[in-house]
């Protein structure tokens, strides 16, 4: 499995690369954001919209706070986001995906059935209404993220399933005996492993566009920093200081193009 | 018109791709009327003031109703509906002479079965701060002819006619209302008031008209032909509209815009001076007077002693608002006393007196943990307060919900350390000051004496200060009020606003304070000299 | 162009569909916003409000009852083709809605004209010029235009083209000094149309883009294309009679899967460009806990979707011989 994956890895072209590249560059920022921003991205810490330079690469927001200090601890928040609640959607989805490619009959019907409803929801509003009748929490997020999330990987897992399910070596495998969780496990995921980490990568990406429009609407964590709400709060200034809004859509564009082409690289290559 | 209002914009799915390319020849100004423009935030809905407080519905039905009586600027009384009135039965009664000159838009005459519809159908039904003020309090409304009112009271009570004014009791047509449903019904789409401006169209999320009422019977008002609220609930928007020139005024401006405005030549940038029902605001922080660590007036008092009013009026408020000194706004000038016990900025006092209270800070410097329950338009309020309270070793966590949630989490169901709420004074300290310190108003329900507050020397001074009319009378009442609070500081008031708002010079004549604020708008070159 | 035997046996399909998702967010709205903390009632009291006036308006509204007794009323009354009173407005929902449904829809079909096309030629012209230095930039700026927010991308043409250089408006759908009628009005609002319909396309022609380019390199490579050749048509009837009209079918099959993704963006659009679109409507109805109104706004969302997604199936449908309605 892992060496399935380690050349798939060798094998990505040069935009997988840059994405994978960019991405773990982001990742770093993010856990070490403590060493690379060492003010508070809360307190204020210079005058009330100071242009980028000096002390404020990134220049300060309407409050005097350092907007470099929330580009680089934003990145925490949209990345803890982006990778828990994909995670978790991908888990939802292979759970779903999996039991009704495997089972079929009935429990492939109403599961799928239940996707498609699912997927029917208009996802980013439900988000918006459960936020904001719940508050924002970080958690409440990342949960309605992944609980919106779940169904495409649910529908893509259990495709692969069915393809697999006919092939030689699962048709043995069945007939000795193995379990479906199993089979699931030890021979269909290892395949798949490309288009799941794919959809992984896409859903990292959408996640964090979500997040990032909530807190953009003013409904993200406020006791988190996110480039999202840095937007927000741009708009108010857009006419005195582009920096507020140019920094942190750079860094959010360039996070969410990360993973886009990661997950397009992958699913090019399978 | 809300029906028409429906065909068109669908019209527009199949011209715009015609448009795209073609056309883009630029608006085409129609000179001859004299259009003011004024921004609004929010739809008004509804259009019957007597049975709503909301700020999005009021600035535009001010100007088609009328009240009782008006408000000058220093918020006294002065014939509007009543051309005049007498205090009789020791305060007991008040009789107001109609004028007799007045017709509705639709031209029947207007008479005193007006005045009674309003009160008894929908002010002391629907206008929940009216009807909060008045229902144990008046006994009934006498009509002895078509042009006099008397309305007679349980007790006396002196703030009386603040009550009385467009925003607070606005009168409605009897004769259109009877039938209908007072909150949604027929008339509430197409108001007929006695107002400077009638009614013309409107169209929800877009904009709603008004245009003159040549027969006002305020003769010569009011100075313009078309009365134009452009629904722009973005900020931005509104403040550049402003600037070009496509509106002429906007209620609040935004605090990062102030200095910009300022100096435009095009733009006078103006202080609302107060009126009835939301105005002189106070925001005040509000702890649990219930529960620890609140419930130690030396706790209190270190924390007023931590907080940086001077810091949050410039950053938070951009200016807009004074450092509170005391229970009152400053705004409430003949109530008003700064002559009260002060809480100077002062970190090493604050740590006395919370040292004092046992409170000593721990191994990581932090002396007690407090949850602030506030609405997300205040976060950058709360980050502040947290930064703040850090310095003396208090932990502010933060509980950010929306307004609705947040109301009912303090005011409802009262399970929060420490909230926040702008308290309104109004024109009077009875209407908005008592309501947050009485013990009779302890709740549960929004906007009430959320601390939990209770002091039997202070429930008497308020009820002291109401009994008589006359203000030199009134005031010594509340400068005790003012300096026993200060003592026990309940409440931690934070910052007086004083909201700004912002017109085009091309016009003059605004009145800085809530209710009829267009009636006396003119362009500015056809303005009287002062 | 062969349609399916029965097109009305696919439309009734479709319907059946559409029952359980709208009653399944019908149930899932009205429980959640139910559940959630918060009284309507607070929006209307304004800062007053006694005991006495909560009392009563909550049995004015019914909100005084049981969750379930409320949620048969509303199902019966809505059954009846009643959606009630908004509480923040006090207008009937239903007229608000169509009234916000209008604005949305112009501007959804104005990005997605523009989308489309933009996204189109430009995929279509990297396929048949084979230059490899066009082809890159026209990756390169569908790549950084699908990644980018709009509320971004939206604020950046907002400084450039309307605080900068004054030349469009910001906000708003219409003049706000002027109330125009007849061809005037509608030149208005396309200028007002023009920064927000921009900033929703910018995603969809990036994926309109990616989609169209890879299908006319595949048409190119069709051995039935080849055969056309062989037979000597023109490179240039070939590619406009066959190719293009056979990577339709992709591009409008990818923009059925991303209904729900325009949707969201206009509702950032709207919300960044004060257009008075649903989106607008659905974000202060659930923070003023205006229950009728978030409800059927939901109800109205969820049908689009459904809608759209069936619409671009028979647009696919109509354009390929190959597929049948199923």
């Amino acid at each position: 499995m892992t060496q399935q994956a380690l050349r798939s890895i060798g094998r990505l072209p040069a935009r997988a690369l840059a994405g994978a590249m960019l991405l773990a560059a982001m990742v770093v920022v993010a856990l070490s954001a403590a060493s690379l921003a060492s003010t508070d991205p809360f307190s204020v810490a210079g005058p009330a919209l100071a242009a980028p330079g000096g002390p404020h690469p990134f220049g300060t927001d309407d409050l005097g706070r350092d907007v470099y200090a929330g580009v680089i601890h934003g990145a925490w928040s949209s990345l803890l986001v982006g990778f828990a609640s994909a995670t978790c959607a991908t888990l939802i989805g292979l759970a779903v995906g999996g039991l009704a490619g495997i089972r079929g009959g009935m429990v492939d019907h109403s599961l799928m059935r239940a996707t498609e409803l699912a997927q029917a929801i208009p996802r980013f509003f439900l988000v918006v209404m459960v936020v904001s009748l719940f508050g924002g929490h970080l958690w409440l997020i990342i949960a309605v993220i992944a609980l919106t999330a779940w169904p495409s990987t649910a529908r893509i897992f259990r495709a692969q399933v069915l393809v697999t399910l006919g092939r030689d070596f699962v048709v043995a495998a069945r007939a000795s005996g193995s379990s479906d969780l199993g089979i699931l496990l030890r021979h269909v995921l290892p395949i798949t492993m490309a288009v799941v980490a794919a959809q992984v990568a896409s859903q990292v990406g959408a996640a964090i566009l979500a997040e990032a429009g909530l807190s953009f609407l003013g409904l993200g964590d406020p006791t988190v920093m996110s480039w999202g709400a840095l937007l927000g709060a741009a708009h108010q200034t857009i006419s005195e200081a582009w920096w507020i809004a140019v920094f942190p859509g750079v860094a959010l564009t360039l996070t969410v193009l990360a993973c886009n082409l990661l997950a397009d690289a992958l699913l090019r290559d399978r | 018109m809300i029906k028409g209002s429906v065909q068109p914009r669908l019209a527009v799915a199949a011209s715009v791709w015609l448009c795209l390319s073609g056309c883009s020849s630029g608006p085409v100004p129609t000179a001859d009327p004299i259009t003011l423009v004024v921004s609004q935030g929010g739809d008004p809905g509804a259009l019957n003031p007597a049975v709503t407080t909301s700020g999005n519905t009021h600035p535009v039905t001010d100007q088609i109703f009328n009240g009782l009586v008006g408000l000058s600027h220093d918020l006294s009384p002065i014939p509007e509906l009543a051309e005049r009135w007498a205090i009789e039965d020791d305060g007991r009664s008040y009789r107001f002479h109609l004028r007799k000159d007045v017709r509705w838009h639709d031209g029947v005459a207007f008479t005193s079965d007006d005045v009674k519809f309003s009160f008894e159908r929908a002010l002391l039904k629907y206008h929940s701060r009216t009807r909060a003020a008045l229902e144990g309090l008046l006994e009934r409304v006498d009509t002895p002819d078509p042009h006099t009112v008397v309305f007679r009271l349980k007790r006396p009570y002196g703030p009386l006619l603040q009550r009385l004014d467009v925003v607070e009791a606005s009168i409605i047509p009897r004769h259109q209302y009877q039938g209908h449903d007072l909150l949604s019904g027929e008339p509430t789409r197409r108001p007929i008031g006695t107002g400077p401006f009638r009614f013309t169209s409107y169209s929800p999320g877009d904009r709603l008209t008004l245009e003159r009422n040549p027969d006002y019977f305020r003769k010569g008002l009011p100075g313009v032909d078309r009365l134009v609220f452009r629904i722009l609930p973005n900020a931005v928007t509104a403040v550049s509209a402003l600037e070009k020139g496509d509106v002429d005024y906007i209620g609040s401006v935004p605090g990062p815009d102030v200095a910009r405005l300022r100096k435009s030549a095009d733009i006078a940038v103006v202080p609302s001076t107060g009126g009835s029902g939301g105005s002189a605001c106070q925001d005040v922080l509000i702890p649990n007077l219930t529960r620890p660590p609140f419930n130690d007036v030396r706790v209190r008092r270190a924390f007023a002693h931590a907080i940086d009013r001077r810091f949050i009026a410039e950053r938070v408020y951009f200016g807009q608002g004074q450092p509170a000194t005391g229970p009152i706004s400053h705004l409430l000038a003949w109530a008003y006393t700064p002559d009260v016990r002060q809480y100077p900025h002062d970190v090493a006092v604050a740590g006395g007196f919370l040292d004092a209270a046992g409170y000593r800070p721990k191994g990581n410097g932090e002396r007690f943990a407090i949850t602030f329950t506030h609405a997300s338009n205040h976060q950058r309020l709360a980050q502040v307060l947290r930064e703040q309270l850090k310095a003396v070793g208090i932990r502010l966590d933060l509980q950010t919900l929306d307004f609705n949630a947040q109301v009912e989490q303090i005011f409802v169901k009262k399970a929060f350390d420490l909230g926040l709420a702008s308290y309104c004074n109004g024109a009077d300290p009875d209407i908005g000051v008592r309501r947050v310190y009485v013990s009779s108003n302890i709740g549960p329900f929004p906007f009430s004496n959320g601390a939990s507050y209770r002091n039997a020397r202070i429930d008497a001074l308020f009820d002291q200060g109401t009994a008589v009319a006359d203000r030199a009378q009134r005031t010594p009442h509340y400068v005790e009020i003012q300096r026993l609070l200060a003592e026990e500081v309940p409440y931690f008031w934070l910052i007086d606003s004083e909201g700004l708002r912002a017109h085009r010079t091309a016009f003059s004549g605004f009145r800085l304070w809530t209710g009829a604020f267009v009636e006396e708008v003119r362009p500015a070159a056809a303005s009287p000299p002062r | 162009m062969t349609v399916s035997p029965s097109p009305w046996r696919w439309l009734l399909g479709r319907l059946v569909l559409a029952i359980p998702v709208v009653a399944g967010v019908t149930t899932l709205t009205f429980v959640l916003i139910h559940l959630a903390p918060g009284d309507p009632i607070i929006a209307l009291a304004g800062d007053g409000g006694s005991p006495a006036y909560y009392r009563e308006m909550h049995a004015k509204y019914g909100l005084d009852r049981s969750v379930p007794e409320q949620f048969v009323r509303y199902v019966a009354s809505v059954a009846r083709g009643d959606f009630g009173y908004s509480f923040m407005f006090q207008l009937p929902v239903l007229r608000l809605l169509l009234d916000h449904v209008a604005a949305s829809l112009v501007l959804g079909f104005a990005a997605l004209a523009i989308g489309v096309s933009v996204g189109f030629g430009a995929g279509a012209l990297c396929a048949i010029s084979r230059s490899r230095v066009l082809d890159a930039a026209v990756r390169s700026a569908a790549s950084l235009a699908y990644a980018a927010p709009v509320f971004w991308t939206g604020q950046l043409l907002i400084l450039i083209a309307a605080a900068k250089l004054g030349w469009l408006p910001a906000g708003g759908m219409t003049s706000a000094r002027e109330t125009f009628t007849g061809v005037a009005w509608f030149g208005d609002v396309a200028a007002h149309l023009m920064l927000p319909a921009l900033t929703l396309s910018l995603p969809l022609a990036a994926l309109v883009a990616n989609v169209s380019r890879a299908a006319v390199v595949d048409g190119l490579h069709d051995s039935y294309v080849r055969a056309m050749y062989a037979r000597g048509l023109s490179r240039t009837r070939v590619v406009v009679r066959h190719v293009i009209p056979n990577a339709a079918v992709p591009v409008a099959t990818l923009i059925g899967q991303h209904a729900a993704e325009i949707v969201a963006g206009a509702a950032l659009t709207e919300s960044l460009f004060g257009w008075p679109g649903v989106g607008y409507l659905v974000l202060h109805a659930s923070l003023h806990r205006d229950y009728p109104l978030v409800t059927a706004a939901f109800i109205v969302i969820s049908s689009a979707v459904v809608f759209f997604n069936g619409l671009t199936d028979a647009v696919v449908a109509w354009l390929d011989p190959r597929m049948r309605l199923t």
